[in-house]
């Protein structure tokens, strides 16, 4: 049963993927990337990250599709008189390779919960598990790796945020921040 | 009346009347305070996207305290459970935007404080440094919660930093919003900038 569903959704986010990219209007784009993120976060909770789904759920589905839709509303949606885009061949071989390549590597990966992984046995990780509630008082490994031994690559990921921030807020020359 | 410089003139008055109070006002004080409720439509006249919904309105009314309430839940129990600050702060600007969809996105700029999103965003990342150099005042290494006492004083610092990264992400969300949807017209902006 569970191999099935996850192979439903596999399906479902190619499909949805190649729509966002084969369908020639804006909007309709925009939409289908949404429903190609929704796929993607259930896959990260199929694969055991709930965090990771968590964000992408609120950031890819809900966020970017809006900052999308109001790009689009004070921009311009370009007239479409056919379905879908037309395909260039060279550059679908060329992305066809690509991913080629990439895919060879891909039965070389442990499988989804394989005690002997490396990145599980590893004496670090090992360290991280067993130590994370004595040392920071916390149960969730994951927060405490990312706010108390990682703890200053999540101050860069804050002030990566404010930057970015700053960044539309110049490129637009607004004052105000609203 | 100001009403009449709106682009799309075939709303009717009372209707829109229902929809917030800022119109209202200037609706009854036409003379009064010409500048101001100038600058607000000429901010009104951008927002050409909107649509009437009392449907929208409602639910919107009725959903925001809890969405706010799950994002406060997310962001502090991202210690014990999946979540953190950035889910949760996301889903906390996602308040914000909600309320923008229902009653317009010029009257929701207009009510918003933009010293409140600044403060939000400047202090979320100062939180988060103030509680590192604190742990370096008193004798550890940067950003070491064990300097400030036992284990459990660890998660609080910790959840105060989940708040501090949950503050920044708000602000930025709401910003860029609010930013974008103001649009980049160059005609507007040499007439009508009065920042």
């Amino acid at each position: 049963m569970v191999a099935a569903f996850e192979l439903l959704l596999i399906g479902f986010v190619l499909v949805s993927a190649l729509a966002a990219l084969a369908l020639e209007d804006v909007l309709a784009s925009v939409i289908a990337f949404a429903a190609y993120s929704l796929g993607i976060s259930l896959l990260w909770i199929v694969l055991q990250a709930p965090d990771v789904a968590l964000t992408e759920a609120a950031v890819g589905t809900g966020v970017m599709t809006i900052l999308f839709l109001v790009t689009l509303a004070r921009t311009v949606r370009p007239q479409t008189d056919r379905l879908f885009e037309p395909i260039n061949l060279r550059t679908v071989l060329l992305v066809v390779v690509f991913v080629g390549v990439l895919a060879v590597s891909v039965p070389a990966l442990p499988a989804i919960g394989d005690p002997t992984a490396p990145v599980v046995s590893y004496e670090v990780t090992q360290h991280y598990l067993e130590n994370a509630h004595d040392e920071t008082g916390v149960y969730n490994a994951v927060t405490a790796v990312l706010a108390a031994y990682r703890g200053f690559d999540t101050l860069g990921e804050a002030v990566v945020v404010l930057t970015a921030g700053v960044v539309v807020f110049v490129t637009l020359r607004r004052e105000v921040f609203v | 009346m100001p009403r009449s410089l709106r682009c799309d003139g075939g709303r009717d008055d009372e209707s829109v009347d229902a929809g917030f109070d800022s119109d209202a006002e200037s609706a009854s004080e036409p003379e009064s305070d010409s500048v101001s409720s100038a600058a607000a439509n000429r901010s009104r006249e951008l927002d050409d996207t909107y649509i009437e919904s009392t449907i929208i309105m409602a639910t919107v009314r009725v959903v925001a305290p809890f969405v706010m309430t799950f994002g406060l839940f997310v962001t502090l129990h991202g210690a014990d459970s999946p979540g953190g600050g950035f889910q949760g702060g996301v889903v906390l600007a996602s308040v914000l935007i909600m309320i923008a969809f229902a009653y317009g996105t010029a009257p929701t700029r207009d009510w918003i404080d933009p010293n409140a999103i600044g403060a939000l965003i400047g202090g979320g990342v100062l939180l988060f440094a103030a509680i590192g150099l604190g742990a370096l005042a008193l004798g550890g290494n940067f950003l070491e919660y064990l300097a400030y006492g036992g284990s459990t004083t660890s998660k609080y610092a910790i959840e105060l930093v989940e708040l501090g990264i949950g503050m920044t992400v708000v602000g930025i969300v709401t910003s860029i919003f609010f930013i974008l949807s103001r649009g980049f017209d160059v005609a507007v902006e040499e007439g009508g900038d009065s920042e």
